[in-house]
């Protein structure tokens, strides 16, 4: 009956050390399975900070970037609105003293002629106005213009730089070829005209 | 032995047993604890490293970028500068081509 009782001693005792073993060994996987998960979510949440870093990074850098490359790109055509309307005044100066040149017998008739064709009247009333003239200059006008054409010399110069404005008798149609006019007329090409020459564009 | 000596001796058996799995139970219940506890360093680590990183990677950036910045603004007064020579060598031929233009146009 000794010998029994010991044995079921030693089995009670070996029963619980192994069962006492298993709640080790699970405690010990469970452990380890808690750190590989908790790397695993450190892993992610690291990823999710250095990814939203890196669009708050381009964003930065395009807030920085673009507010300064407007206001470069801003001060660029400014400079070059500025070059544009300092020659185009230059060309106003030019044009408006033009009376002093060679040139001007042949472009008032020009503009005269392109006037009353412009009208398309055989009585057209050609207004002729110009800085700085001398009658005699525009004496000649007179031979060139169609029979009929009543000549106009005023003494201040036609809108502001001068030119010639042809209308019919009634004054219903006219056409203004003033040099103002006709800048007005070549806006674009004039912009390009100097555009191109000044910085190759 | 008798039987109550007997019986006594399996009821301290149990007891014994019973305080070994108790003490497992202890020592699983230590083991998860600190497993727990680790886990938690990892992560503050883990996250503490990456703000470290993102601060960082913010600083070079807007240093690169103002550094950008400065660099287009060199780059723009150098062509403000050419232009406004381009100007002196060429408007006296822009003018005089604008003029052409509106008188022969």
């Amino acid at each position: 009956m000794a010998e029994s009782l010991e044995k079921l001693h030693n089995r009670i005792l070996s029963d619980a050390r192994l069962k006492a073993a298993g709640i080790v060994e699970q405690g010990e996987e469970k452990s380890k399975q808690i750190l590989e998960e908790s790397r695993a979510q450190a892993q992610r949440e690291a990823n999710d900070i250095l990814s939203r870093a890196s669009l708050e990074a381009e964003s930065i850098r395009r807030s920085i970037l673009s507010s300064r490359i407007r206001a470069n790109r801003l001060r660029i055509l400014e400079e070059k609105n500025k070059i544009v309307q300092s020659v185009l005044k230059s060309v106003e100066q030019r044009l408006s003293d033009i009376a002093r040149t060679d040139q001007f017998e042949s472009t008032l008739k020009r503009l005269a002629l392109e006037a009353v064709e412009a009208v398309g009247t055989d009585n057209a009333v050609v207004k002729v106005g110009f800085r700085n003239t001398e009658k005699k200059s525009l004496q000649s006008l007179g031979q060139v213009l169609p029979k009929g054409t009543k000549f106009l010399a005023v003494e201040i110069a036609i809108d502001e730089l001068g030119g010639v404005i042809a209308s019919d008798p009634e004054g219903k149609m006219s056409f203004n070829n003033s040099f103002k006019a006709r800048i007005e007329r070549l806006d674009n090409q004039l912009l390009t005209t100097i555009s191109s020459n000044i910085f190759g564009e | 032995m008798s039987g109550i000596e007997a019986v006594r001796k399996i009821v301290e058996t149990e007891g014994q047993a019973k305080r070994i799995v108790e003490e497992a139970q202890l020592r699983a219940e230590e083991i998860l604890a600190r497993a727990s506890e680790e886990a938690q360093k990892v992560r503050q680590t883990s996250t503490s490293e990456a703000e470290q990183r993102k601060v960082q990677m913010l600083r070079i950036t807007r240093e690169k970028a103002e550094a950008d910045a400065r660099s287009s603004d060199v780059e723009t007064d150098s062509l403000l500068e050419n232009y406004k020579k381009l100007f002196e060598d060429r408007k006296d031929v822009a003018a005089k081509k604008a003029v052409e233009l509106v008188l022969g146009g």
